[in-house]
C-alpha cells in the first residue's frame, strides 16, 4: 500500500510538470493508484466525469511517466471511487453520540474546579469538625447551619472544601443556582454594576442565588458600600432559606473595619476552624497530590516532604519540585533526593533583616515601630515586643543583648522574659497560629488597611 | 454547426442547468455548456465533475455539432433577450447568435475538452413520480450534511423495508425519516439499500418538469442516473457506511405537545430575531396548555411566544438551534405538528399529526438555569 502511494507520488510529481496546474489540481490531485502488478496500473478517481477528461486527454502524458517509473510497457485502468485521506463519518455529530453519554456529568459550575470534592480530601483531626460539617451543608442546604463561616491559615483547604460543597449540591440538583465568588470579585462586582448603573441587576443576581459562597470575606474590610450590598443580601438570601457558605483566614470577631452588624451575622451559624495539617495529614496530602499527577510516592518520601512544608499549597510545590528533579536527572525518587531538592530550595529564602520582622510585627498590630521601641508599657505594646523578641530569637537567633538593644536598648533579663512568656502562649495552639499569621504577614498588604 | 430553436423552449431549461455548472472550478472548461445539435435535438450539458445535468430540446439543425460556450454569459443572454426564435452557428473558435435584430459571437472552447457525463447507464431500478419526490425527499433531504469530509452524511440513504422504502438523511445534529415510500421497483431486481447523493437529489427536485423519473445505477461506475423525459441527472453512489440511525430514535417520551405548524413557525421566527447573538438558542417551555416559545440576547433584550397547544405528560423544558427548527417548518407542509421529548438533553421528535411515517429529531442544546 505504501509502495503505490510512494510510487504515484512520485508519478504525480512528474506529471505536475507536464499539466497546467488548473488541470492537476481539479483532475490529478484526488487520484490515488490501487494497485500495480504485471504492469497494469489501477487508478482510482472519483468521478466518471474525471475519469473521461483523465482518458481522452492525458492517458499519454500519464503512461510516459508511469512508463519510465515501473521501467516496462504499462497498462493504466481507472476505476470510479471516492478515497477521502480522512473519512471523518465515524464522528458523526453529537445526535449519534448522545446514547452513551445520558448519565455522565454534565458540565461543571463556573469558577469552581470540578475535581474539587468530598471524594479526594484528605481528613484528619485538624480538619474534622469543618469536614463534617461542610457535607451536612451539601446534604442539607439552607437547613443544617447558616451560615456555615470555615477560617484558617492560608493552605489548609478552606477553597477546597467550599468547592466540594459547591459540586456536591450541584450533581445533586443542577437546577440549584450555585454561584461561587471570592470578595474581591464580589466587589468588583459591586463597583462595576455602581459604574454602569445596573445595581437592580448585580442585585437579581445574588439575592436569588439557592447558594451563595464567598471565598476569603475579610477583604471586604473597609469596603462600606461593599458591607451595605452584601448585609442586605445576606439577610434576604437567609430568609429565602439559601445557604450561605464563607472563608476568611480568622474568626469573624478578628476581622477589623468591618461593620458590626455584618460581624454578627457571620457568627449567626456555625463558625469551625481549620488548622495547620499535622504530620499525617500533610503526609497524606501529599499522597492524594503525587496520585493526582500520576506518581507512584512511596510513604517514606511522603513523610520526608511532609516533614519539610507546612502547609498544602507549598506540599504540591516541593513535590513538584521533587517530581521535576527526578525526572531530569533519570534517578528514582527516596528521600535522598526529597533532602537534597528540598534543602537547597529552602536556602533560597532571603535571610530577614531584624527590622523587616519587627516592621511586619507592627504592621500586625498596627503600632509604630518607634513604639515598640520605646519605654511604654501599655498592654498591647508589651505584646508585641514580646512577640517581637520571640521571632528574633527563634528566626533569627540573635542573642538576648542583641535583641535587647535593637528593641530600644533593654536589658538582656527582660527578653529573656519575654522570649519564655511567648514560647510557653505557644504552646496553646491558638497562638502560635497568631506566631505563624505574623510570619507569613506580607507587609505589602499592609495597603489592605 | 448550426441550429435554430424557440428562446422560450431553452429559457425553461437553462437555469437548473446552470446549477451544474462549477462556480469556482479552477479548469475553464468546466465553466462552460456543452451544445450538441444532433438529429433534431439540441442538447445543452453542464458539470463541476460531481453532478453532471443534460437536457435536450427540439431544434432545427442544419449542419450536426457540437461546441462550448461561456456558461455564465450565454445564461445572461438567455435570460434577457426577447426574440422569439434565434440560431446557432459556429464560425471557426467563435459561436455566432442571431436573432431578427440581434448578432452576437461568443469565444468557444473545444467541445473534445469536455468530460462526458456518464458512459454507461447501467440497470433501470425504480422510477418515481414528480409529486412523491418533491412531498417526501423535500422534508428528508435538507437534514443531510453539507460538509463533504463526511460522505456518508452528505448522502440520502435508501432502504427497502416493508412494501415500501424508506428514506433517511442526517448531519449528525438532525435526523429526517419517512418510511413507506413508494417507487416502483422492477420486480425482484435492484440493491436493498443505495445512499445518493443528497445534492444530486436537490438538484433533481429544482429541475421544473413533470414527468416521472426512471432511476438507473451503474455500480461499475458509482454513479446514479436519473431520467426525466429529456433530460438527465448523474450524480454519484457514495461508498461509506451509514451511521446507525435506528439506535437514535427515542422509543418513548416524557411529554408530547400537538400545535399548529404556521403559529409555531412563527413564534420560532420571532424568537430567532433575539437569538441571533446567542447562538440562535430557541428555549420551548412545554406548560399545561401551551408551549412558551423564548430567546434572549443580553444586549438586546428577551422574548416570549405562547403557543397554543395540546400538552400531555408533564411539564417540561428544551433548547434547540432555531435554524434547525426553522429549516424544519420549512420543509414540511402538514399542518399540525406533533412534538415530543424526554428530558431537556434527549433528542426532541417531530412528526405530522396522524402520520406515523415521518419524524424528524433534533439534538437540543444543553443551556443552564
Amino acid at each position: 500500500m505504501d509502495e503505490n502511494k510512494e510510487l504515484w507520488e512520485k508519478i504525480l510529481g512528474e506529471i505536475e510538470l507536464e499539466v497546467s496546474k488548473a488541470n492537476y489540481l481539479t483532475l490529478f490531485k484526488r487520484t490515488t493508484l490501487l494497485s500495480c502488478q504485471d504492469g497494469v496500473l489501477t487508478i482510482a478517481a472519483p468521478s466518471v466525469m474525471i475519469i473521461d477528461l483523465l482518458q481522452r486527454r492525458f492517458y499519454d502524458v500519464i503512461k510516459k511517466s508511469v512508463d519510465k517509473n515501473i521501467g516496462e510497457e504499462s497498462k493504466i485502468v481507472f476505476v470510479p471511487k471516492t478515497t477521502i485521506a480522512e473519512d471523518k463519518t465515524k464522528d458523526a455529530g453529537p445526535l449519534f453520540e448522545h446514547e452513551e453519554k445520558t448519565e455522565s456529568y454534565v458540565g461543571h459550575l463556573p469558577r469552581v474546579r470540578p475535581d474539587y470534592t468530598f471524594g479526594n480530601l484528605a481528613v484528619s483531626s485538624s480538619n474534622q469538625l469543618a469536614y463534617v460539617s461542610a457535607t451536612t451543608v451539601a446534604k442539607k442546604p439552607g437547613t443544617a447551619y447558616n451560615p456555615l463561616f470555615i477560617y484558617g491559615p492560608t493552605g489548609v483547604g478552606k477553597t477546597h472544601l467550599m468547592q466540594a460543597i459547591a459540586n456536591e449540591i450541584y450533581q445533586k440538583d443542577s437546577s440549584k443556582k450555585i454561584i461561587y465568588t471570592t470578595s474581591e470579585e464580589f466587589t468588583n462586582e459591586v463597583v462595576d454594576a455602581i459604574r454602569t448603573n445596573s445595581t437592580a441587576q448585580m442585585k437579581k443576581r445574588f439575592r436569588n442565588a439557592g447558594v451563595l459562597i464567598i471565598d476569603d470575606i475579610q477583604f471586604v474590610a473597609g469596603k462600606e458600600k461593599v458591607q451595605e450590598e452584601l448585609f442586605h443580601t445576606f439577610n434576604i438570601l437567609v430568609d429565602n432559606g439559601s445557604q450561605i457558605v464563607l472563608s476568611s483566614d480568622r474568626p469573624p470577631s478578628e476581622i477589623k473595619k468591618v461593620e458590626k452588624r455584618l460581624l454578627s451575622r457571620f457568627s449567626g451559624g456555625l463558625t469551625v476552624d481549620i488548622d495547620t495539617p499535622d504530620f499525617e495529614l500533610r503526609t497524606a496530602i501529599t499522597l492524594i497530590k503525587a496520585k493526582k499527577y500520576g506518581f507512584d510516592l512511596s510513604i517514606d518520601v511522603a513523610k520526608t516532604i511532609a516533614e519539610k512544608e507546612q502547609d498544602a499549597r507549598s506540599l504540591e510545590g516541593a513535590l513538584l519540585r521533587v517530581m521535576t528533579e527526578a525526572e531530569a536527572k533519570g534517578v528514582s525518587m527516596d528521600s535522598a533526593l526529597v533532602l537534597s531538592v528540598l534543602d537547597n530550595g529552602t536556602e533560597v529564602k532571603k535571610p530577614f533583616h531584624p527590622d523587616d520582622i519587627i516592621n511586619n510585627i507592627c504592621a500586625y498590630y498596627k503600632i509604630k515601630p518607634t513604639q515598640i521601641k520605646s519605654s511604654k508599657r501599655d498592654a498591647s505594646l508589651v505584646r508585641a515586643r514580646q512577640v517581637a523578641m520571640y521571632v528574633l530569637k527563634k528566626d533569627l537567633d540573635l542573642t538576648y543583648v542583641e535583641i535587647g538593644n535593637i528593641l530600644g536598648g533593654r536589658d538582656h533579663t527582660t527578653v529573656m522574659y519575654g522570649v519564655e512568656k511567648v514560647e510557653k502562649m505557644v504552646e496553646t495552639n491558638g497562638f502560635s497560629q497568631e506566631i505563624l499569621g505574623i510570619k507569613n504577614f506580607d507587609g505589602g498588604k499592609l495597603a489592605e488597611y | 454547426m448550426i441550429v435554430s430553436f424557440l428562446t422560450e423552449n431553452l429559457r425553461g431549461k437553462i437555469s437548473f442547468l446552470n446549477h451544474a455548472v462549477s462556480g469556482n472550478s479552477q479548469l475553464e472548461i468546466l465553466s462552460n455548456f456543452l451544445l450538441n445539435a444532433s438529429k433534431g435535438k439540441l442538447t445543452i450539458s453542464a458539470t463541476d465533475l460531481e453532478i453532471g445535468i443534460s437536457s435536450s430540446i427540439p431544434a432545427n439543425v442544419e449542419e450536426e455539432g457540437e461546441t462550448t460556450v461561456p456558461a455564465k454569459t450565454f445564461f445572461d443572454l438567455i435570460n434577457n433577450i426577447t426574440e422569439e426564435k434565434i440560431t446557432l452557428e459556429t464560425k471557426g473558435q467563435n459561436l455566432e447568435l442571431k436573432g431578427k435584430k440581434i448578432r452576437m459571437t461568443f469565444q468557444t472552447m473545444p467541445a473534445e475538452d469536455f468530460p462526458k457525463l456518464y458512459t454507461d447507464k447501467g440497470e433501470e431500478i425504480a422510477t418515481l413520480k414528480k409529486e412523491t419526490l418533491v412531498k417526501e425527499f423535500n422534508r428528508v433531504v435538507f437534514a443531510a450534511s453539507q460538509d463533504s469530509g463526511r460522505p456518508a452524511l452528505s448522502g440520502v440513504l435508501i432502504k427497502k423495508e416493508g412494501g415500501g422504502f424508506l428514506i433517511v438523511a442526517t448531519d449528525g445534529y438532525r435526523l429526517s425519516l419517512k418510511n413507506n415510500v413508494l417507487l416502483k421497483t422492477k420486480k425482484g431486481e435492484g440493491a436493498e439499500q443505495l445512499l445518493l447523493s443528497a445534492r444530486a437529489i436537490r438538484e433533481l427536485i429544482s429541475i421544473k418538469q413533470d414527468e416521472e423519473i426512471v432511476l438507473n445505477v451503474s455500480g461499475k461506475n458509482n454513479q446514479a442516473i436519473f431520467t426525466q423525459g429529456e433530460t438527465v441527472l448523474v450524480g454519484r453512489l457514495i461508498e461509506a457506511e451509514y451511521p446507525n440511525y435506528e439506535k437514535i430514535i427515542p422509543s418513548g417520551f416524557d411529554t408530547k405537545a400537538e400545535f399548529d405548524r404556521d403559529e409555531m413557525q412563527r413564534a420560532v421566527k420571532i424568537c430567532s430575531v433575539f437569538a441571533r447573538e446567542t447562538a440562535n438558542i430557541v428555549k420551548f417551555s412545554l406548560k399545561k396548555d401551551k408551549v412558551v416559545v423564548s430567546a434572549n440576547s443580553p444586549s438586546v433584550g428577551e422574548d416570549t411566544v405562547e403557543v397554543e397547544a395540546k400538552i400531555s405528560g408533564e411539564e417540561n423544558e428544551i433548547a434547540f438551534n432555531g435554524r434547525y427548527l426553522l429549516d424544519f417548518f420549512a420543509n414540511t407542509e402538514e399542518e399540525s405538528v406533533v412534538f415530543e421529548m424526554s428530558g431537556p438533553l434527549g433528542a426532541g421528535v417531530f412528526k405530522a399529526s396522524g402520520d406515523n411515517s415521518f419524524l424528524h429529531l433534533i439534538m437540543p442544546i444543553r443551556v443552564q438555569g
